[in-house]
C-alpha cells in the first residue's frame, strides 16, 4: 500500500467519522432525515469551514475538491513532465530515477537532419516520424474538418424539411466510441468489404456496357447534351453567370480533361489536375463577378466540345479486372492516410458543425433580408455577410480542431495501428508506445516527447490566434 | 397565369410562407444530405445488418443485405449437413446433401433417401438458402458458450457502468461546488482560480500522459477503476457551463435562504442545485458520453488486468484476439453501440442544443 | 382580372396565412406616385406583414401586387426596386458606414464614381458625412437610424418602405427624426410607405393613413378626414389622443337618449331605431364650473399641463368622460361640474357593427 493510499484512507475516516460526530452533536436529525444527514455529511468540510471562518471561508472549501483534482492530476503532472524528461532508467519510483539532464532531448535530436527521420537515432526516428506525420495530418485535417463542418452547418441551417433529423444524423457519429467507429470502418474498408464490392460491381458493369457497339457515340451525344444544358443554365440569368451551374460545368470540364488526356500529346500526365485547375479558375472568375465571366464560360464550352469529340469512350470505360484495394493496409498508396482523414472527419465533424450552427443562428435574419432587398446574390451574401460574422466562431472551431487533431490516437491505433510501415504513425502513439508498451519502458523519453509536443501545440495555437486576431482588426 | 403556376410548382415544399423557391441551392442541399445519409448512416446500418448474418455469410463477405444462410439439415445416422438443390436437366429440383468431397462430379444423396448416392456435375448444384437471423452471434459471447468463455461481457459492462456512473456523480458534485463558489461569492483570489481553470482547458490531456501515470501510480490507484475515474473528474468545461448558468440565479433567493438560517452548504444543495438542474443534466449527458467512450487513458491504466477492462477495452482485445471471428466482433460492436444510440435518439434535441450553447467539449 | 395598373403600387385582394392562421384577409389598396402613406394599427394587425409582402420578403397566399403597372408577385425582393428601413436597422455590423451604404449599389455593379457620388450626397443629406468610416457599433441610436435611411436613399428606389423605424429611439429623438423623415419626403418626393403603431406619427407624417385591424383595412384617408369623419368606432377610438369619448344610448324616432340621461334630437340619413354609440372628442366638450350645461359629471382626476387641461370625469351611471380644455381652470377632485355636448360634433356609430351612421336629412 502506498503512502498516498494510507493518507487517503485517513482522510476518509476523518471525514466520515469526524463529520458524523460533529454533525450529530450540533444538529438534531430525525430518522426520516437520513438523506438530509448524508448530504450534510458530504458537505461536512464546507459546514466546518463556515463554522470556523464564517461565510468568508465557504468559497475556498467549495473550490477545494475541484482544485485539488486539477492540481494533482493536471498541474502537478504538467510540472512533473519536465522533471521526468530529465531523468532516465525504467524505474517507476521517482527517487530511483537517475538525473540525466538533457540526454533524452539529445537522443531525440541526434539526427543528421531532423527532416530525414531515417538519419536519426532510434528515439529520434520514431519521434520525428510521428511528429511529421502528425503535422502533415493536422495541416490536411483541420481545413478539411472546418470546411466540411461549415458546409454541413450551412446546409442544415437552410430552410429544409426535417432539419432536426439531419442535424441529429450528422451529429450521431460524435456519440460513438473510437472502438465502435474503428470496427465499423474496418468492416467497410476490408479487402473484401462492401466498398470494394461496390466499386468492383460498378466498374464491371461499366466495362460490360462499354463493350457494346455504339457506346462511344451514345455517350458522346449524351454528354454533349448535358454540357449544353449546363452551360446554358450557367449563362441564363441576365447579368451574371450562375455560380452553382458554373461549378457543375467546371466539374464536367475537369472530367473531360481527365478522359481526353490532352497532355499526353506532349508526353505529360496529370491532365485531370490541369482540367481541375481550369475549372477552379472559371469558378473564381464567376464568383469575383468579373465582366469576363461570360466570355470565359463560352470559351470553356468550346474547349469542352473539342475535348468531347476526341475521347474514345469505349476505351475510357473499359476498366479491365478490378483488383480490390486493401484500403488500410496497402503501403505507398496514400489510402491509409486518406481513410484516416476521412474517418476522423466522419466522427468529429458533427461536433464542430453544431458550434458553427449556433454561430450561424446568432446572425440576425434581418441582415439577410436587408441583403435581399439590396439584391445581394447568395454567393456574395456568404462571402460578405455570413463569413465575416461567423469568423469568431470559426476561430474557436479552428483552435479546437487543431488541438484535437494534434492529439489523434484512438482512431489510428485501432484502424491502422500506425501502419502500413509507419505511414500513419502519430506522435501520441509514439509517446504511448515509448512509455507504456515497449519492453524497457522509457518514461523519460516519453516525457521529453510530450514536452516537445506541448511546445509545438502551443506555438501552433498561438500562431493561429495571432493570425485571426490580425484579421479581425483589419 | 402561367408564371403563377410556375410560382406554385417551384415553391419550397412545406414552407409556402417564405418567398424562397426551389432553386439550384436547394437542389445542391438535398444532394448533400443524400450524400450524408450514404456516408453517415449506411456504414452503421451495414454493420448492423452484417452482425445478424450467420458466420458463413460473414466470412465469405456476402454483400447481400439480408441474413441469408444455407439450410442445415439433420440427417439420420450421418449428422448435420448443408443442404443443396440439384437441378437436373429435365426440370424439377431435388434437395440433396454432399455425400463425398466436392469434385467436378460430386457424390450427392437426396435428403429423404440418404443411402441413394449418385454423381452429379458440380455446376448443377446450388445452395438451398433461407433467411435466418443469426442470434448466436450475440448470444454466444454474452452467454459465454461455444468457445467464447474469455469474453466476459458482464464484467466489462459492469466496469463501464461503474466508471461512468461514479465519474459522472463526482464530476457533477465537485464541478457544481466550484461553480457555485465562483458565481455567487466575492472573495480574494476569485480571478486567480478562474484563470487556473481556464488554463486547464488549454492543457491537452495527451501531453501529460506520462507524468499523470506517475501521479496515479503513486496514489496507488493505478490498475484500479478509480485510476480512470478520479483524474478526469474535475472538468473545466463543466465548471464553466454550470457557472454561466448559476449566474442567472438571483442573489435574493440565496439571501432569503440565509434569512431562513440555512447554512451555506444547505443553500447549495437545497436551492442552487435544484435550480441548476437543466445545466446539470447537460453536463451529466456530456460526462456519460466522455466516460463511456474513453479509450486511451483506460488503455494505459487498466490494460494489464482483464478483470478491470471496460467495454471499449474488452472489445479491442476481442478484435485483436479473435481476428477471424468477424461475426462476433460485429455483434459486440452493435451491442456497445445500442445504449449510446438509444440515449441519443431519446435526448438528441437536448444534447445538440446543450453542446451548441456551451460550445465546448 | 387585368394585369395592369396606373398606380405606383396597387394591392389587389391580398391574403396571407401562416399555416392555419390568416393574417391578412383580402386587402385592396392603391398608392400613387409621391405619396407618403402610413400603415397604422395595434400590434398584430398585420401592418408589418403587409409591408413585407410588398417588399417581397414574404409571398402572399393569394392576390396581386402591382408595381408601376406590372404584377410583381413572382419578382424577388431584390428586383422590385424598393428599399426598406428595418426596425432594428439591420446594419451590417462588420462594415463601415460607407460600406454599408455602398454594399447594395455594388451588387448592381454600379460605377465606382457613381457609387461614391450617391453615398456622399446621401451622407450630406442626412448629415452623416463625418461618420462614414465608423462601424455601426460606434454610432448612437439616432445615427444608426440615419445610416439605415441612408442605405435606403442611395438605392433611389421606386418606393421607400419603413418598418417602425423610430420605435427604438427615445422620445426626444423620435420627435426629431419624425420631422427629418417628413422633410426628406418633401425633398426627395419619392413614394414612401411607413408602418407604425403610433397614431401620432401617422397623423403628423402621412399624406394618407391606412388603418388596419386584424388583417383588414378599416379606413383609408387623409389624417384630418380620419380624425373628423372616422368610418367606424375602431378608427374613431384609435385616431386622436386623448381617445374619443364613447357614450352608449339608443335612438327612437330620431330622438337620441343616452344611458347617462341626455336626450337630443338627431337627423339620421338612413337608419331607423336601435342601440347606438355616441362618440365625441374631448376637446369638443364645453365646461362650466357652476354646474350649468347639458349634464353634470363628477371630476375623478385631472391634469393641468398649462396650455391644456385634461379632466377625467364620470356620469352618475358610471360612464366615463374625458374633457380637454385649452385653458387653465381651478379644479378639485370630486367636484361636480357641468358639461355641454354640442350636437354638431357628434359621431354616431351603430351599436352592434360599430359602423359610422351618417347624420343629416
Amino acid at each position: 500500500m502506498s503512502l498516498a493510499a494510507i493518507l487517503m484512507m485517513m482522510l476518509g475516516v476523518l471525514w466520515i467519522g469526524g463529520g458524523s460526530v460533529w454533525l450529530l452533536t450540533r444538529r438534531r436529525y430525525k430518522l426520516v432525515q437520513a438523506p438530509s444527514f448524508l448530504m450534510d455529511l458530504v458537505g461536512f468540510p464546507v459546514e466546518y469551514a463556515q463554522s470556523i471562518w464564517g461565510r468568508g471561508g465557504v468559497p475556498y472549501a467549495l473550490l477545494l475538491p475541484n482544485m485539488l483534482i486539477f492540481g494533482l492530476f493536471t498541474f502537478v503532472p504538467m510540472i512533473l513532465n519536465f522533471y521526468v524528461s530529465f531523468t532516465g532508467g525504467t524505474s517507476i519510483l521517482l527517487f530511483n530515477r537517475p538525473w540525466v539532464g538533457l540526454q533524452q532531448y539529445a537522443d531525440i535530436f541526434s539526427c543528421e537532419t531532423i527532416f530525414e527521420p531515417r538519419t536519426c537515432s532510434n528515439a529520434g526516428f520514431s519521434f520525428w516520424t510521428g511528429m511529421f506525420n502528425t503535422l502533415w495530418f493536422v495541416v490536411i485535417q483541420v481545413p478539411v474538418l472546418c470546411v466540411v463542418a461549415l458546409v454541413t452547418a450551412l446546409v442544415v441551417n437552410k430552410n429544409i424539411r426535417g432539419r432536426g433529423f439531419w442535424r441529429a444524423m450528422f451529429f450521431y457519429p460524435v456519440m460513438l466510441s473510437p472502438v465502435v467507429i474503428a470496427n465499423i470502418w474496418n468492416w467497410v474498408l476490408h479487402r473484401k468489404g462492401v466498398l470494394n464490392e461496390m466499386i468492383g460491381g460498378t466498374r464491371d458493369q461499366l466495362s460490360t456496357m462499354a463493350g457494346m457497339t455504339g457506346f462511344d457515340i451514345v455517350v458522346t451525344v449524351l454528354l454533349a447534351v448535358v454540357l449544353m444544358v449546363v452551360s446554358e443554365r450557367a449563362l441564363r440569368s441576365s447579368d451574371t453567370p450562375s455560380l452553382a451551374w458554373t461549378a457543375i460545368f467546371g466539374a464536367l470540364l475537369a472530367l473531360l480533361f481527365g478522359w481526353a488526356n490532352p497532355l499526353s500529346l506532349i508526353g505529360l500526365g496529370g491532365s485531370f489536375w490541369l482540367g481541375g485547375a481550369l475549372a477552379l479558375g472559371l469558378v473564381l472568375i464567376v464568383s469575383s463577378e468579373s465582366r469576363l465571366a461570360r466570355i470565359a464560360i463560352i470559351a470553356a464550352g468550346i474547349l469542352s466540345a473539342a475535348l468531347l469529340i476526341s475521347i474514345q469512350f469505349d476505351a475510357v470505360f473499359d476498366f479491365g479486372r478490378y483488383r480490390p484495394v486493401n484500403w488500410l493496409v496497402q503501403p505507398n498508396t496514400g489510402w491509409p492516410f486518406f481513410w484516416l482523414v476521412f474517418v476522423f472527419t466522419w466522427s468529429h465533424m458533427g461536433f464542430y458543425m453544431l458550434i458553427l450552427l449556433a454561430g450561424l443562428q446568432a446572425i440576425p435574419s434581418d441582415l439577410y433580408e436587408a441583403a435581399r432587398m439590396d439584391a445581394t446574390r447568395p454567393a456574395r451574401a456568404f462571402w460578405r455577410i455570413t463569413l465575416p460574422l461567423i469568423m469568431p466562431t470559426l476561430t474557436v472551431v479552428l483552435v479546437l480542431a487543431l488541438i484535437r487533431s494534434f492529439q489523434i490516437f484512438d482512431e489510428v491505433y485501432l484502424l491502422t495501428g500506425g501502419g502500413p510501415g509507419r505511414e500513419t504513425f502519430m506522435i501520441v502513439q509514439n509517446i504511448y508506445e515509448v512509455a507504456f508498451t515497449n519492453n524497457n519502458k522509457d518514461y523519460g523519453e516519453g516525457a521529453a516527447g510530450s514536452v516537445l509536443m506541448a511546445v509545438v501545440i502551443a506555438v501552433f495555437t498561438f500562431f493561429q490566434l495571432w493570425i485571426t486576431r490580425r484579421q479581425s482588426e483589419l | 397565369m402561367l408564371n403563377r403556376l410556375g410560382t406554385f410548382l417551384t415553391r419550397t415544399a412545406g414552407n409556402k410562407d417564405t418567398a424562397e423557391r426551389f432553386g439550384m441551392a436547394d437542389f445542391l442541399a438535398y444532394g448533400y444530405l443524400l450524400l450524408g445519409v450514404l456516408i453517415v448512416l449506411v456504414p452503421v446500418l451495414w454493420t448492423f445488418f452484417s452482425s445478424i448474418k450467420p458466420e458463413r455469410a460473414v466470412d465469405s463477405f456476402d454483400t447481400r443485405l439480408l441474413p441469408i444462410a444455407q439450410v442445415q439439415t439433420e440427417i439420420e445416422g450421418i449428422g448435420t449437413k448443408p443442404e443443396w438443390i440439384h437441378e437436373a436437366g429435365g426440370g424439377g429440383a431435388r434437395k440433396v446433401f454432399k455425400a463425398g468431397p466436392t469434385r467436378k462430379e460430386t457424390d450427392v444423396a437426396p435428403i429423404d433417401a440418404p443411402g441413394d448416392v449418385f454423381k452429379v456435375p458440380r455446376t448443377q448444384l446450388r445452395p438451398s438458402e433461407e433467411i435466418r437471423v443469426a442470434t448466436e452471434n450475440y448470444l454466444d459471447p454474452l452467454l459465454k458458450r461455444h468457445g467464447q468463455e474469455n469474453f466476459t461481457f458482464g464484467i466489462y459492462l459492469f466496469n463501464s457502468i461503474f466508471v461512468t456512473v461514479m465519474a459522472t456523480l463526482i464530476t457533477l458534485i465537485i464541478n457544481a461546488m466550484a461553480a457555485f463558489a465562483l458565481s455567487k461569492y466575492r472573495f480574494r483570489g476569485r480571478l486567480t482560480f478562474t484563470i487556473l481553470i481556464v488554463a486547464t482547458l488549454l492543457i491537452p490531456s495527451s501531453i501529460i500522459l506520462v507524468s499523470l501515470f506517475f501521479v496515479v501510480w503513486s496514489f496507488g490507484i493505478f490498475g484500479s477503476l478509480w485510476g480512470v475515474i478520479i483524474p478526469a473528474a474535475a472538468t473545466p468545461t463543466g465548471v464553466f457551463l454550470l457557472r454561466q448558468y448559476m449566474l442567472t440565479i438571483p442573489d435574493e433567493l440565496l439571501e432569503a435562504a440565509r434569512m431562513d438560517a440555512a447554512s451555506e452548504w444547505r443553500i447549495f444543495w437545497r436551492i442552487v442545485m435544484p435550480l441548476s438542474l437543466p445545466a446539470l443534466s447537460v453536463l451529466a449527458i456530456l460526462s456519460v458520453i466522455w466516460r463511456w467512450n474513453d479509450f486511451l487513458w483506460p488503455l494505459i491504466v487498466l490494460i494489464s488486468d482483464p478483470e478491470k477492462h471496460t467495454i471499449q477495452l474488452g472489445l479491442t482485445q476481442y478484435a485483436g484476439e479473435f481476428d477471424t471471428d468477424f461475426h462476433y466482433i460485429l455483434a459486440m460492436t452493435v451491442v456497445s453501440l445500442i445504449p449510446i444510440t438509444l440515449v441519443f435518439v431519446w435526448l438528441q434535441r437536448f444534447i445538440t442544443t446543450g453542446i451548441a450553447t456551451t460550445g465546448l467539449k | 382580372m387585368t394585369e395592369t395598373s396606373t398606380h405606383t403600387l396597387e394591392l389587389r385582394q391580398i391574403r396571407k396565412s401562416f399555416g392555419a392562421v390568416d393574417v391578412i384577409h383580402g386587402v385592396d389598396l392603391a398608392i400613387d406616385e409621391g405619396e407618403f402613406v402610413v400603415f397604422v394599427g395595434p400590434s398584430g394587425c398585420g401592418k408589418s406583414t403587409l409591408l413585407r409582402l410588398i417588399a417581397g420578403l414574404d409571398d402572399p397566399t393569394s392576390g396581386d401586387i402591382m408595381l408601376q403597372g406590372k404584377r410583381v408577385n413572382a419578382v424577388p425582393a431584390s428586383e422590385r426596386g424598393l428599399s426598406m428601413v428595418f426596425q432594428s436597422y439591420a446594419l451590417y455590423p462588420h462594415m463601415s458606414v460607407r460600406q454599408n451604404l455602398s454594399f447594395g449599389l455594388e451588387n448592381f455593379r454600379m460605377d465606382r464614381t457613381e457609387i461614391a457620388r450617391r453615398v456622399d450626397s446621401a451622407a450630406q443629406l442626412l448629415q452623416i458625412d463625418q461618420l462614414l468610416d465608423r462601424r455601426p457599433g460606434q454610432l448612437s441610436g439616432g445615427q444608426r437610424q440615419r445610416v439605415a435611411i441612408g442605405r435606403a436613399i442611395v438605392r433611389e428606389p421606386i418606393v421607400f418602405l419603413f418598418d417602425e423605424p423610430l420605435s427604438n429611439l427615445d422620445a426626444e429623438l423620435r420627435l426629431q427624426m419624425r420631422v427629418e423623415i417628413s422633410n426628406l419626403h418633401d425633398e426627395l418626393g419619392n413614394t414612401m410607405i411607413y408602418v407604425t403603431h403610433d397614431q401620432i406619427e401617422a397623423m403628423t407624417m402621412a399624406d394618407r393613413i391606412v388603418v388596419l385591424r386584424d388583417g383588414r383595412i378599416e379606413q383609408v384617408g387623409r389624417p384630418l378626414d380620419l380624425y373628423n369623419n372616422p368610418a367606424n368606432r375602431f378608427v374613431a377610438g384609435f385616431i386622436g389622443a386623448p381617445q374619443m369619448n364613447f357614450l352608449e344610448g339608443r335612438i327612437e324616432r330620431n330622438r337620441l337618449s343616452l344611458d347617462s340621461g341626455l336626450t337630443r334630437d338627431v337627423q339620421l340619413a338612413t337608419r331607423g331605431d336601435g342601440r347606438v354609440t355616441l362618440g365625441i372628442r374631448p376637446e369638443a366638450i364645453g365646461v362650466s364650473l357652476d354646474g350649468a350645461g347639458d349634464m353634470q359629471i363628477k371630476v375623478r382626476n385631472f391634469e393641468q399641463l398649462g396650455s391644456v387641461t385634461y379632466i377625467y370625469g364620470a356620469f352618475e351611471n358610471g360612464e366615463r368622460l374625458t374633457v380637454q380644455l385649452g385653458e387653465q381652470i381651478p379644479l378639485q377632485r370630486n367636484q361636480t361640474i357641468g358639461v355641454t355636448l354640442p350636437s354638431d360634433r357628434f359621431h354616431l356609430f351603430d351599436g352592434e357593427s360599430g359602423q359610422a351612421l351618417a347624420t343629416g336629412p
